[in-house]
């Protein structure tokens, strides 16, 4: 029991840090996106690919594979938003969600083409030191996203209720137009937002690919399906709330998908999102603008 | 014949006889991929009924694919005859696709799809649960008349083109102008007569029953299935780039983009001439064409669809320049058309004259801490024109609302002494209540025609599913419904645009648009919201002609909303005046604009001091 409670731990710290980067760019954007997850496994893929072939007779070591899918799972949302969302403003939000699908759709079969269906193997870029802790065993990397998990969401509700550029951000958030007419430079807060998702989509890839053992296309955005599910049940323009979700969400998967199967897991999470979206349409924490 | 309609008649005859000849040239793997791809033409027909003409994004359809095909294997297995586990596989993955859609009847965001998505994690798990159990050993055996790969071949032509009449059929009548209003105007569609959240279920329904028989197809095909890769999210995500890519609502460019994306691949076996380099093509082509996809959203949101009809429009010519204006109208003609729209199918019961039409007491609309109407009373007798004025924020459009049923309202609106608060908003049009908005409440992207067939829709009673298999009544029905609609064209001079999109037309004419949708509805209350808002002072002189022909030759009772005073004084019987949400004046429109209140509303207090 106690085993499976860690691993809902684990899961429920990547689908966190996954959830606020959706939260973050719904936030911002107004945009639901698709695509996060796979930014940071297309960038780890990469790493991880050089890591064990070689980049010119020099294999990097597997911290420098991490910090690469870190940074540029950065660069690479700042392209997306350069390129493909930027161009999208004031199309409606449909256009929006399949473009960050076509984006998560396009990252990931051309890693299928690039480097096979066969999972990649993802050693933990934090060492393998465990934790034992009264019959359970904490994993490094499972220790890592926990703390990071942590630190991203205290660090962002700091950033988001201190600091001017996080005013900025909530005010885009209300209402861009607005923001903009007070001089809020509207595109830097998109810019932002999906600089700083792609980042957390590249920390969220890199630890959670070693505890579940390895590397496949699609297997960032199947998180990504779990967090967005616990941004939903938390409130889609909730912090809290995503982080709420995602904890239910991870606990859920964690305990039920090993417990009893991933089977009724997944379809513990689709009823509790049905019920969710029927009973209380703007999720647990959400503000009511959610639901219109 | 247009030339492009030619041009359009003759490549689908071309296509069609390829399509049916297509087995005197093709091999059997061949015959058998193309049967595949029906299949998925299926599914991806079905998604666009949700993401083209409803405006609802599914992301589970990977999953309603396999819900069909399961079906069809557990009843094809267990010896039910094919075309029962064809009809059950319809039913069932309608019932899902139901299921999935459950969320858009309490939220419009987009995160109905989400819960789709969590219904493609949990449904592609299941088949991994019980295969082993219920399906390997057992095969989906067809009779011998389908047990070649021609007949299943030609079964799949079929019901792609069933499929294609069908979808044609729901487009022409009222089930598909529902979807459409739903998508463009949800907020707004029930003030047709349109019940939304019935509307986008019979649209999840319609997509699961197409899903159904793509995998119902499949299955009689594989006869059993082993591995669920056609099924998994990567799947629901193709279907969806095949839809963009093809172009919503374009049924040709789905058809094109379904053969691109699932039959070319396995077509051109290991290798793309002089493309080698981008390895095995049922790998390279998927990756290629979700980069398409993302530069389609962005560049060529139209898809391929768009594409075909710039080329239609090339084809076409220079089209003769219409006036976008109504066209003068012949007063003797004009009574003949206003006693024939005055014929409604409505009981006697609501048609007899009464005195006072609406009746309105202590109406209270609270949004959150706002109080946008405060205990307002009014009355409406028959035969009036009754003026509504006040400065911007008083509450006129939210009389409106709440007599339609889109607001949150307490008191008491009734309506030929019947309560109109708790019933459903989409029944005010079948009593006899008909409205504009102040911003346009029709869909742009429609022709003029559709849109006032739009407005007649609870005329259309036919069930929605009829209309789109044109079956009963139901083309008679349509027919009555468009010789109506043509005659409030002609009655407002807009027959000559009747074919144009609403979209294309200067401002001033979509909202005579407007009002023509709203009497062709055959209403007896009219409540108009600002008609006047954006004409030139002659057009809004001519208006109040208007207005008094409406009442006078088509025996309306009026309601409107007015900034134009002298338009008000020229022509209401009545008039009240709203400050902040409570009714500071009423009278006839020279006591009311006489009361020192009502000019300081408009114009502000204090005295004016003129120095000479």
């Amino acid at each position: 029991m106690l085993s499976s409670i860690v691993l809902g731990v684990a899961y429920a710290s990547a689908y966190s840090l996954l959830a606020v980067a959706v939260v973050l760019i719904y936030s911002g954007t107004r945009v639901l996106s698709l695509a996060v997850g796979e930014i940071g496994a297309f960038t780890l893929y990469a790493g991880l690919y050089y890591h064990q072939h070689g980049l010119a007779g020099w294999k990097p070591p597997v911290y420098l594979a991490a910090l690469f899918a870190i940074v540029g799972g950065g660069v690479l949302g700042l392209a997306v938003e350069r390129f493909v969302m930027r161009p999208l403003i004031g199309r409606p939000p449909l256009d929006s969600l399949v473009a960050t699908l076509a984006v998560a759709l396009f990252l990931a079969l051309t890693e299928l083409r690039l480097y096979g269906l066969d999972p990649l193997n993802a050693p933990s870029p934090v060492g393998d030191g465990s934790v034992k802790l009264s019959g359970a065993t904490l994993t490094a990397p499972e220790l890592t996203i926990l703390a990071l998990a942590v630190v991203v969401a205290v660090g962002l509700y700091l950033f988001l209720t201190r600091t001017k550029f996080g005013l900025a951000t909530r005010a885009t958030t209300s209402d861009p137009t607005v923001a903009r007419l007070l001089g809020v430079r509207v595109n830097h807060v998109y810019v932002f937002s999906w600089g700083v998702a792609g980042l957390l989509s590249g920390a969220a890839a890199c630890l959670l690919a070693p505890i579940q053992g390895s590397l496949t296309p699609f297997s960032l955005t199947t998180a990504l399906l779990s967090a967005l599910a616990g941004a939903v049940i938390g409130g889609l323009d909730s912090l809290g709330g995503a982080i709420v979700g995602s904890v239910i969400v991870g606990m859920v998967s964690g305990v039920v998908g090993s417990r009893v199967d991933p089977t009724t897991s997944a379809g513990v999470v689709f009823v509790a999102v049905l019920a969710v979206l029927l009973l209380r349409p703007r999720g647990l924490l959400g503000s009511p603008r959610v639901a219109s | 014949m247009s030339r492009p309609d030619r041009i359009r008649y003759v490549a689908g005859a071309i296509v069609l006889v390829l399509v049916l000849s297509g087995p005197a040239f093709l091999n059997l793997p061949q015959k058998a991929i193309l049967t595949t791809a029906m299949c998925t033409a299926l599914v991806a027909l079905g998604l666009d009924v949700l993401v083209g003409s409803t405006g609802q994004l599914s992301l589970a359809h990977g999953a309603l694919y396999g819900v069909g095909t399961f079906t069809a294997l557990g009843l094809g297995t267990h010896g039910v005859p094919w075309f029962a586990a064809f009809a059950g596989a319809a039913v069932f993955t309608a019932l899902a696709a139901v299921l999935i859609g459950l969320p858009s009847l309490r939220i419009r965001g987009l995160q109905v799809a989400i819960a789709s998505l969590t219904f493609q994690q949990f449904a592609q798990l299941i088949p991994a649960k019980w295969d082993q159990v219920k399906f390997v050993g057992k095969t989906f055996d067809p009779p011998s008349y389908l047990a070649s790969v021609t007949s299943q071949y030609y079964l799949g032509v079929a019901l792609v083109v069933v499929a294609l009449l069908a979808l044609a059929g729901l487009r022409r009548t009222r089930g598909g102008r529902s979807l459409l209003a739903v998508r463009d105007v949800e907020a707004r569609a029930a003030a047709f007569g349109i019940a939304t959240g019935r509307t986008k279920l019979f649209a999840y329904a319609v997509s699961g029953v197409l899903a159904g028989l793509g995998g119902a197809l499949f299955a009689l095909q594989q006869t059993s299935v082993s591995d669920i890769q056609p099924f998994i999210l990567r799947r629901s995500l193709l279907l969806v780039a095949i839809v963009v890519i093809g172009g919503q609502r374009s049924v040709v460019g789905i058809l094109i983009a379904t053969f691109l994306v699932d039959a070319v691949p396995t077509l051109i076996g290991n290798r793309i001439p002089g493309l080698g380099f981008l390895g095995e093509p049922a790998q390279a082509i998927p990756a290629l064409l979700a980069g398409l996809l993302v530069a389609s959203i962005v560049l060529q949101p139209e898809g391929i669809g768009g594409v075909l009809r710039q080329f239609g429009d090339v084809l076409g010519g220079r089209q003769a320049p219409l006036s976008a204006r109504p066209t003068e109208t012949d007063p003797v003609e004009s009574a003949a058309r206003a006693t024939s729209l005055r014929q409604v199918p409505r009981p006697l019961t609501q048609r007899l004259p009464v005195r006072a039409l609406l009746v309105a007491q202590g109406v209270t609309v609270q949004y959150g801490g706002v109080l946008a109407l405060d205990d307002v009373s009014m009355e409406v007798r028959r035969s009036e024109i009754v003026g509504l004025i006040g400065a911007n924020g008083a509450g006129k459009s939210t009389l409106f609302n709440a007599v339609s049923g889109l607001a949150p309202t307490t008191g008491s609106i009734r309506y030929r002494d019947q309560e109109l608060l708790g019933a459903a908003p989409s029944s005010r049009s079948a009593r006899g209540v008909a409205r504009t908005f102040q911003d346009m409440g029709l869909v742009r992207g429609d022709t003029v025609r559709e849109n006032v067939l739009l407005a007649q829709s609870w005329m259309a009673r036919y069930p929605a599913a009829a209309g789109m298999l044109a079956l009963g009544s139901t083309l008679g029905t349509e027919r009555e419904l468009r010789r109506r609609a043509d005659q409030a064209l002609d009655l407002f001079g807009l027959r000559h645009l009747a074919d144009i999109r609403l979209g294309d037309l200067p401002y001033g004419t979509m909202r005579i648009v407007e009002i023509a949708s709203a009497v062709a509805s055959g209403p007896d209350l009219l409540l108009l919201d600002e008609a006047s808002a954006g004409l030139t002072p002659d057009e809004a002189h001519a208006l109040g002609d208007r207005f008094l022909a409406l009442r006078d030759e088509l025996g309306l009772t009026l309601v409107v909303i007015e900034h134009h005073v002298p338009l008000i004084a020229a022509t209401c019987d009545y008039c009240y005046c709203l400050e902040s949400g409570q009714v500071i004046a009423s009278g006839s429109p020279a006591e009311v604009t006489a009361q020192p209140r009502v000019v300081e509303s408009f114009l502000g207090r204090g005295t004016l001091e003129v120095s000479v």
